[in-house]
């Protein structure tokens, strides 16, 4: 058997992208953005608070940190389970400690198994941000477009019947989308988003419903991929952040504009009992660097739109 | 199927009770050494294949049946050297197999809690009346081989079914650690009975670190002492539990031993620690800390 003729046929095939979400966009030629201040590095620490129900579908693909045990996982429910009751609140007292702030990339069932958490989330003064409805609902093209625009609704609905319009927010579960995900999400009244870990800088996004500002969120220096799925020492991590940091002070020394340090963590996994002083260590080094704006993603999005022609 | 084990409430982590340990202890240190046998033919079970190769799969075999001819002996030794008490996950079918390995075990004053009958006989799909019946056979083996009451229980390869902690409690089980949701013990809702959480670990588990984690020994130490230290630390406010769970295939390797006893050390070099055993923490929590925390939990947690 061999390949159709129009195997070799690119129709997207031009400058540019292979799609109209934006245009390509070189960073160093990025117009410079100032930070409050005159901070080089605004600080976001985004924090993924994830629910992840036990009898969760395991297809197409199971989301990282997915049951990954035969049903009943307990091993895996209250490992996660965890983060939500005792890791998040080492992370609080850790970053209240030093006076940074943070985004809880919350999902929408949390306001429902979690209504205290909220309180404490709103009390620290974090920015709640809406990651989906559980890590049981990942939006991918397999999910009818009815039934994603309701999860989102009811996401939305769920967190912002506890914190109004603070929610302005979308993170896409496990970093994944369906073509759709974003004209949906803009539908929904979301602003910011950060399924798309493609550039060091927030950029602008189109879609059907309004442009939202594509926030910077790496699924690769994050310690759930590092420390869970790469088995890699927690000093690893702390030390790949300190590193992105300097290189990013660096930079914005060098041309001028404000740069972003995005620290993804995980309260099951850096709220840990072992790592969690290898966290403080770690803000507490970056900190010491000075030129620092601890901001929430929502403050960083709205200071970058505010600058745009 | 259900979305939550739906056994605990929610407890977030600030303004709790305090809890209290014996002589002003700030953390509750005990060590689960797993004493297993797993089955060179065992029968099938739907839900997991209790080896990954052919039936005898003898890499998996005999690699597990070291702990029980050389790693379990040389961790036992190394615990007495640190006067630390164990208390045993045990598969009680070691009882009838390897009747040395108990009473070395009753020598050394350590408890014996069930981890089910063997490691390749799991719940998944069982009857509450054959989780039972497993649970009294536990019960009536381990009273035989010790004269010790059956308090503690974790299910063999964490293979618990929906209903299990339901009928432990029931049987008039004490604590269950098949949930690793906390680092203090917690009340459970079971339908009938009193059963508790105590925390176990899966974060500072040989099984996990040495086998899944690629982590060096080096690297448990530093791992096992962090995980101290910050227990240690919160344990000022509120008395925090660590367990170290271990498995002699793993950590009685001529490898790994000296990993043990640089942890007990780091430990035992402290003053405000609780050497306990399971059922020491469990009665404890229960007589002096669990009214206290279903209290709060009713109150909402303020």
């Amino acid at each position: 058997m061999t390949l159709p003729p129009d195997y070799v046929e690119y129709p997207h095939r031009k400058r540019g992208m292979d799609h109209d979400r934006y245009p390509y966009r070189i960073l160093p030629r990025a117009a410079p953005v100032a930070w409050p201040g005159g901070a080089r590095v605004a600080l976001w620490v985004a924090v993924h608070a994830g629910h992840f129900p036990m009898d969760m579908p395991l297809k197409p693909f199971i989301a990282p940190g997915g049951m990954e045990r035969p049903y009943p996982s307990y091993w895996d429910f209250t490992q996660r389970d965890y983060g939500n009751r005792i890791g998040i609140y080492r992370l609080m007292k850790a970053m209240q400690a030093r006076g940074v702030k943070g985004t809880a990339l919350l999902s929408g069932a949390a306001a429902r198994e979690y209504p205290v958490m909220m309180d404490d989330i709103a009390a620290a003064g974090w920015e709640p941000a809406c990651a989906g409805l559980d890590m049981g609902h990942l939006h991918h093209g397999g999910v009818a477009e009815a039934d994603e625009r309701a999860w989102i609704a009811e996401a939305a609905h769920l967190l912002r019947g506890r914190f109004g319009d603070a929610v302005t927010g979308w993170h896409s579960p496990a970093h994944s989308e369906s073509a759709h995900t974003p004209d949906l999400v803009a539908g929904a009244g979301f602003t910011w988003t950060s399924g798309w870990g493609n550039d060091d800088m927030p950029y602008a996004f189109a879609t059907s419903a309004g442009t939202l500002t594509a926030m910077p969120l790496s699924q690769d220096l994050a310690d759930q991929r590092m420390l869970f799925q790469q088995n890699m020492a927690t000093e690893e991590f702390t030390t790949a952040i300190l590193a992105a940091h300097a290189t990013l002070d660096a930079e914005a020394q060098a041309t001028g504009s404000g740069r972003i340090l995005t620290v993804p963590v995980t309260p099951w996994v850096m709220g840990q009992p072992h790592r969690i002083r290898a966290f403080g260590a770690m803000l507490d080094g970056i900190l010491a660097r000075g030129g620092v704006w601890s901001a929430t993603g929502a403050e960083i999005a709205a200071t970058w739109r505010a600058q745009q022609p | 199927m259900l979305s939550n084990p739906g056994h605990y409430d929610h407890m977030p982590y600030r303004r709790r009770p305090k809890i209290a340990w014996p002589n002003g202890a700030r953390i509750a240190v005990w060590l689960a050494p797993n004493i297993e046998h797993y089955e060179l033919n065992p029968p099938p079970n739907a839900r997991r294949n209790p080896w990954p190769r052919p039936l005898p799969d003898v890499a998996g075999y005999s690699w597990r049946d070291h702990g029980n001819r050389a790693g379990f002996w040389r961790m036992a030794d190394t615990m007495a050297k640190y006067g630390v008490r164990g208390s045993v996950s045990l598969n009680v079918a070691v009882c009838d197999h390897f009747p040395e390995i108990i009473e070395r075990c009753c020598e050394l004053d350590w408890e014996l809690f069930s981890h089910g009958t063997y490691n390749t006989r799991y719940f998944y799909g069982m009857s509450e009346d054959m989780q039972r019946e497993l649970i009294r056979d536990s019960r009536e083996t381990i009273l035989r081989a010790s004269g010790q009451r059956l308090d503690g229980w974790l299910t063999p390869a964490l293979s618990n079914d929906e209903t299990t902690q339901h009928v432990l409690a029931e049987e008039g089980i004490l604590y269950t650690l098949d949930m690793t949701h906390d680092d203090q013990p917690t009340p459970l809702n079971t339908r009938a009975g009193r059963l508790v959480s105590i925390p176990y670990s899966l974060e500072v588990n040989d099984v996990p670190l040495f086998v899944s984690r690629n982590t060096s020994a080096d690297r448990y130490v530093a791992i096992c002492n962090a995980q101290f230290d910050q227990l240690y630390e919160e344990g000022a406010e509120s008395g925090t539990v660590l367990c170290l769970p271990l498995h002699p295939y793993l950590i009685g390797q001529p490898h790994r031993i000296a990993a043990l006893d640089a942890v007990l050390a780091h430990i035992t070099s402290h003053d405000k620690v609780w050497l306990a055993t399971g059922r020491e923490i469990a009665q404890h929590y229960i007589d002096h800390h669990l009214a206290d925390h279903q209290s709060w939990i009713a109150e909402g947690t303020p």
